[in-house]
């Protein structure tokens, strides 16, 4: 593993608003995991207890459910051109973000491939963050339903349930491996101060995001550095 | 009843007409459903579609107060299409028999009427005589002056189509309900009528039970099983009430209470005018000896009469409107209200407030704090501060808390055992009276004026104890062979010697044959094993003689045998010479085909035939169809409006609506989920919950005129006073249409007061203080009002 | 074996005595409700009424009038949804066929409340073994205690009329065929109801007419929904979850292995990718 060089120049990369937001959301996911588990499988009923019983479990899996949306217009409202620059970059799929997951694979397991330049956001993170979108509107919506089921058809608040459940599956087999991929992973390590101070190594830039690094450099935001790890 | 519970399951064809048992009577629709299953018709002839409706298999709507002109027009139907049991009438009847040349009837008026006293002078109500005295009969019917014939021309005036235009009913629907129920006139069946408060509490009350018990008779339904005039009991031991007297106008066993009158100077003068001269109640000097020995024992002597003078007699007619009526002229001044409620169960309510602030003291004995105890309050209407008098609460006991019998609507007096102690300071009913009675006493013990005597004389000896020894008091209710000291077997062993005593004559035997100490009580027996034909004659014990079906002798035909073979009561055993089978006859055991009695079932009457021609009502022999006291249409059948006999009371609070200002017709009842005045289940959650609100119920079209929506808060106002109730729009009532014109008309159940959990306004604070002629029965079930929104 | 509640309508005057029974037996607590417009109390079964007799006002297709009665309750179905979608296994199916709640077990989630195709259950106050309160779902468990004591329920026993039967199912199908039979000649739409959907229930009712004028689900079935999220969503969720750990393991371990440095995959400048990305 690659000590980060500790006075390498680096490039922002986050807003504060995008850090906040993002945490907010992390720990109100894992938040409504926690208060959730016992009800996904008895096997953890002993965390009712913990809570203060299961009313107040799903009281509090309600409190989270809210704080797990705030992050979306805390970030549209502080900052809006990265909350943009996300919305368009993700959107944007190309032979390159493909090439990336075709990839993927082997830079997962064994660190090492050959992949086209990507975007501010690689194709990875792309992925994460429309499977990140898809689950929380189907957790979102479902639970919203499980929320209120007065106000819902029956068949509706019966669907939920399944839908809800579906997209915590999936969102917690999204986040395992993103978790990992930002704390577990040696490779993507560095992308974790992008989501910390807000910034990485202009290395680290080069390397996961070329094309992002490129666009900087030719708006002479940074300048081009001599890649030291080639060939590493 | 006639017959009893078991014993509907034999019916071909049940009519319930003012009553509904699947709501005021559940249990009795246990026996209704196996007589349906066993192809047995149900047919509810109500103003409301009730719940008895919902599972009859003819429903026919009937303007309330039109019993008479219903039933007079099956009548009709009957005699018309030759549907009676022909056999029956002829021979067990009155129908052969010659009415007196100076009987007369005509336009609603029977011969004998004085208007002054709104009465009938009867004495031309009588039957022709020949010189020995015997009455004259033409048994092919076909005399002009024949009980046949006179009835014939009398109801020949209740066709369909005007009887259709006074109750309301479609005429396919009456038709229905004649061709089916009259079907049971043949030899082979069987019908009942099933009747209950919705038939009594008319002015002509006591003749719509005349009309069922006539059309009976003509059908051969009486007598048999499956058949009968069956009075469908609203309380547990209503029954056993009236058989002990609780009514103001008989002492135990139905006999008539002495009155101030000439006739009942002495006991000889009262047994001279009130015993017949043939016929059971001949009897009638046997059975009040042995209960003025019950009352009196060792001071009621030849002698002095058996104690007769000591007996209070009646200077008036006590009835419930009769004592309001005085409580509020303020000739009442003290109460002891016993397992009553009329603040909530009594007619014009406004009237019976202010007659009991008239009081100068009540004493209310009750489970819970009925509107009656608290009538002196604010939420009961009053003024506290003026009302004067001093209310005293008992608390008494409920059923289970208590030992006793309950005298079923079958006359089977069945043993009740005490489950747990009463709570608190509560007593049974017997404690109350046993104390009452002993206090009463020993406060006139040293004192020797004339109203200190019938106290002084009273025998009460039930035991040391603070309660009274119910053993004792079920031997006296039996009575004794005073020189024997054994219970006696039977009624027929009474005398009027004194040599015995009998507490009521009519329960002489449940107790029979048990020497002093040994214990014999029929009310206790439990042998659930059929004796035949349902009867259960092991269990517990029914009055008279422990026989089931009253004139079972009418069960067989005319050489003794069944009229069908699944339909058997008693038969006459030849070979034995005596009558036998599933029931204790009713009848002459011993009675042969020789003997003159042979044909002559109806032994309490004098002739014992059935009466179809009776003298004994207030109103004339024949029923007749006159309006309820406020009525919304002109009576079609003659100029007389109203029952000629009832009387009608004037001065304070007792106002008459007219149909012009009321012009809706309203009726009260009873639902499965209150009990009468509400004072037990209205204090009880559940069946509060179940039924929580007072309403109103009426038709969509009426609503709809009205502008009134499903749940709105309505007024219903009467002459007298109006309520609020929640609006129930229904199906299930439809406005009739009654001499052309339509007539709405609405529903209320009368349980619901302002005490206990379940609270509402008081239906009766609409009815009027007007009773039937002959009972004084308040005219509950049919009156005038008017709805609006709140 | 299985037993079950015949519940005959075609000959139940609505009396209600089933009402009280059952709120006696099972010390339920009251629930007045406002003034409802009719005589029914209540507009379904709840927690705190395990059984309402519903009263409907019925024109039949001839025209004629009909006040119907249905003595509801739980309808204790063969394959019961509430069973299935339990988080807690809180609602077990006894030997006797009957289902039932155990509240001690129940976190008061409400999966069987929105799943159950009659719409029985609902959350009702429970205090617990420690005289805690809480909502737990709560419904007709067919007394219980009673049957398996060799009694009927309280319902069946208080019925006068035997429009409520108690016996193995079997037997109740004998008596409800038997009925059938009767009933046809009032009612020639009487039927019984025994939904296949729902594999059977352990209450079933002989009706006077077809289920719709009951409001009787005609085919009530375990919601497909139901059987998407527990027979697999669920399932695949946990071995999603086990899927992606054991990626993430496995990971770790090969990058252990073979990524000492590191460092990030190689980006390839220019080439036939780039060239294409970059338009």
């Amino acid at each position: 593993m690659k000590k980060q060089n500790s006075n390498e120049s680096t490039v922002k990369r986050f807003s504060k608003a995008f850090i906040i937001s993002h945490w907010v959301n992390a720990f109100a996911f894992f938040a409504l995991y926690i208060t959730a588990l016992p009800l996904y499988t008895d096997f953890f009923n002993w965390l009712y207890p913990v809570f203060g019983g299961p009313e107040m479990a799903r009281l509090l899996h309600r409190i989270f459910a809210v704080l797990f949306i705030v992050p979306l217009f805390l970030l549209i409202i502080f900052d809006f051109a990265g909350f943009k620059n996300w919305a368009k970059n993700i959107l944007k799929w190309e032979k390159k973000d493909f090439q990336f997951l075709m990839a993927f694979p082997k830079e997962f397991f064994l660190g090492k491939s050959k992949v086209p330049k990507q975007d501010f956001f690689n194709a990875g993170e792309k992925l994460n963050s429309l499977l990140t979108i898809m689950c929380t509107l189907m957790l979102i919506g479902s639970g919203f339903v499980m929320w209120f089921p007065g106000a819902f058809a029956s068949g509706v608040v019966q669907w939920a349930y399944p839908i809800h459940n579906i997209g915590f599956g999936l969102a917690l087999a999204v986040v395992v491996g993103h978790i990992f991929l930002s704390i577990g992973h040696p490779n993507s390590k560095a992308s974790m101060r992008g989501m910390t101070k807000g910034d990485v190594p202009i290395s680290y830039a080069k390397e996961h995001h070329g094309v992002w690094y490129d666009e900087m450099v030719k708006k002479g935001e940074i300048k081009e550095e001599k890649d030291k790890s080639k060939g590493a | 009843m006639t017959n009893h519970w078991n014993d509907i399951q034999f019916s071909d064809c049940m009519l319930v007409i003012g009553g509904n048992p699947a709501e005021n009577h559940p249990i009795s629709m246990k026996y209704v459903t196996k007589a349906k299953k066993n192809g047995g018709k149900l047919i509810t002839v109500d103003p409301r579609f009730t719940r008895t409706a919902a599972v009859s298999d003819i429903y026919a709507p009937m303007r309330s107060g039109t019993d008479i002109a219903f039933i007079g027009g099956l009548i009709n139907y009957v005699l018309e299409n030759k549907l009676y049991h022909d056999e029956y009438v002829r021979k067990y009847t009155n129908a052969s028999f010659i009415i007196s040349e100076d009987y007369d009837f005509e336009d609603g008026i029977f011969t004998g009427y004085d208007e002054d006293s709104r009465s009938y002078e009867k004495s031309t109500w009588v039957f022709e005589r020949d010189e020995e005295g015997n009455i004259v009969k033409d048994e092919s019917l076909s005399h002009p002056r024949t009980v046949y014939q006179m009835m014939k021309k009398h109801f020949s005036r209740y066709d369909v189509e005007t009887v259709c235009s006074v109750t309301g009913t479609p005429k396919e629907d009456y038709l229905k309900v004649a061709e089916t129920f009259c079907g049971t006139g043949a030899k082979e069946k069987t019908g009942t009528i099933m009747y209950a408060m919705g038939t009594t509490q008319h002015t002509v009350g006591s003749q719509n039970i005349r009309a069922y018990g006539m059309l009976q008779l003509l059908l051969g339904n009486v007598g048999r099983a499956g058949g009968g005039v069956n009075a469908l009991r609203g309380e547990c031991n209503v029954q056993g009430s009236t058989d002990f007297g609780l009514l103001f106008h008989l002492m135990p066993g139905y006999i008539g209470a002495p009155t101030q009158s000439e006739r009942h100077q002495s006991l000889d003068a009262y047994n001279e005018n009130e015993t017949p001269a043939a016929g059971f109640w001949s009897n009638k000097p046997k059975f009040l000896a042995s209960y003025l020995k019950a009352q009196y024992g060792k001071n009621a002597t030849k002698a002095n009469d058996f104690g007769y003078d000591f007996f209070p007699k009646g200077r008036r007619n006590y009835s419930h409107i009769s004592l309001f009526e005085s409580m509020y002229d303020g000739e009442i001044k003290g109460m002891l209200i016993w397992g009553q409620n009329p603040m909530v169960g009594g007619a014009n309510v406004r009237k019976v407030r202010a007659a009991l602030q008239k009081l100068d003291w009540l004493v209310a004995m009750d489970l819970w704090e009925t509107e009656t105890a608290a009538f002196w309050k604010e939420k009961a209407g009053s003024n506290p501060a003026e009302v004067q008098t001093e209310v005293f609460m008992l608390p008494a006991a409920g059923p289970f808390e208590k030992e006793g019998s309950v005298t079923n609507s079958g006359r089977w007096m069945q043993y009740r055992w005490k489950a747990i102690d009463p709570k608190n300071d509560s007593r049974s009913d017997s404690w109350f009276a046993h104390n009452l009675a002993i206090r009463l006493q020993k406060l006139y013990a040293n004192d020797n004026s004339e109203i200190a005597k019938p106290f002084k004389a009273m025998d009460w000896s039930f035991g040391d104890s603070d309660y009274p020894d119910m053993d004792l008091v079920n031997r006296e209710i039996n009575g004794y062979d005073l020189n024997t000291g054994r219970t006696v077997n039977h009624f027929a062993d009474l005398k009027d010697d004194g040599t015995t005593s009998s507490g009521n004559w009519i329960y002489a035997g449940f107790y029979p044959d048990a020497a002093p100490g040994e214990e014999k009580n029929y009310a206790k027996r439990r042998d659930d094993k059929d004796t035949g034909m349902e009867n259960y004659l092991n269990w517990s014990y029914a009055w008279p003689a422990n026989r089931r079906i009253l004139y079972n002798r009418a069960s067989a035909d005319l050489n003794g045998k069944p009229w069908s073979s699944d339909k058997e009561g008693i038969w006459y055993d030849k070979a034995a010479e005596t009558w036998t089978g599933y029931d204790v006859p009713d009848f002459g055991v011993a009675t042969s085909p020789s003997d003159p009695g042979w044909e002559n079932p109806f032994i309490m009457l004098p002739d014992g035939k059935g009466g179809l021609f009776a003298a004994g009502m207030a109103e004339g022999p024949f029923p007749e169809h006159y309006e309820p006291y406020e009525s919304p249409v002109p009576n079609a059948f003659s100029s007389v409006q109203l029952n000629p006999a009832v009387k009608i009371w004037g001065g304070d609070m007792n106002q008459k609506g007219e149909a012009a200002d009321f012009p809706i017709v309203a009726t009260t009842y009873r639902l499965t989920e209150h009990w009468q005045s509400g004072s037990m289940t209205r204090n009880l959650e559940w069946p509060s919950e179940i039924m929580p609100h007072m309403f109103v119920e009426l038709s969509e079209e009426l609503a709809k005129e009205k502008g009134i929506k499903e749940k709105d808060k309505v007024v219903i106002s009467s002459a007298r006073g109006e309520i609020e109730a929640f609006a129930m729009v229904t199906k299930r009532f439809k406005p009739y249409s009654v001499r052309g014109q339509k007539v709405h008309h609405v529903g209320m159940p009368w349980h619901y007061g302002y005490e206990g959990i379940a609270t509402g306004s008081i239906a009766n604070y609409l009815t009027p203080h007007i009773g039937d002629a002959n009972t004084m029965i308040p005219e509950y079930k049919a009156f005038l009002c008017d709805v609006r929104r709140a | 074996m299985a037993y079950a509640k015949l519940v005959d309508v075609t000959i139940c005057t609505g009396c209600r005595g089933c009402m009280v029974a059952c709120k006696n037996w099972n010390d339920l607590p009251v629930d007045t409700r406002d003034y409802q417009g009719s005589y029914q109390s209540h507009d379904k079964p709840n927690g705190k009424t395990w059984n309402v007799l519903q009263m409907k006002e019925y024109e039949n297709q001839s025209g004629g009038f009909e006040w119907l009665f249905r003595h509801q309750a739980c309808m204790h179905c063969e394959e019961a949804a509430c069973v299935k979608v339990c988080p807690e296994v809180a609602i077990t199916t006894t030997d006797m066929g009957n289902v039932v709640i155990d509240q001690e077990k129940c976190v008061g989630c409400t999966y069987c409340v929105q799943n159950c195709p009659f719409g029985i259950v609902e959350l009702a106050e429970y205090v617990n073994a420690d005289g805690e309160k809480a909502e737990r779902a709560q419904k007709c468990d067919m007394c219980n205690d009673r049957i398996h004591e060799g009694l009927e329920p309280a319902c069946a026993v208080t019925c006068p009329l035997d429009a409520i039967v108690f016996g193995t199912k079997e037997e109740m199908l004998e008596l409800a065929k038997e009925r059938l039979e009767e009933a046809k000649l009032t009612y020639p739409d009487a039927q019984i109801y025994d939904p296949p959907g729902v594999d059977g229930t352990n209450m079933i009712y002989l009706l006077a007419h077809p289920p719709e004028v009951y409001d009787l689900p005609p085919n009530p079935k375990v919601p497909t929904s139901a059987v998407v999220w527990k027979d697999y969503a669920q399932p695949l969720g946990k071995a999603l979850l086990g899927v992606t750990t054991m990626a993430v393991f496995t990971g770790f371990i090969t990058n252990k292995l073979f990524n000492k440095e590191g460092h990030g995959h190689d980006t390839e400048e220019g080439g036939e990718i780039n060239e294409e990305t970059k338009q």
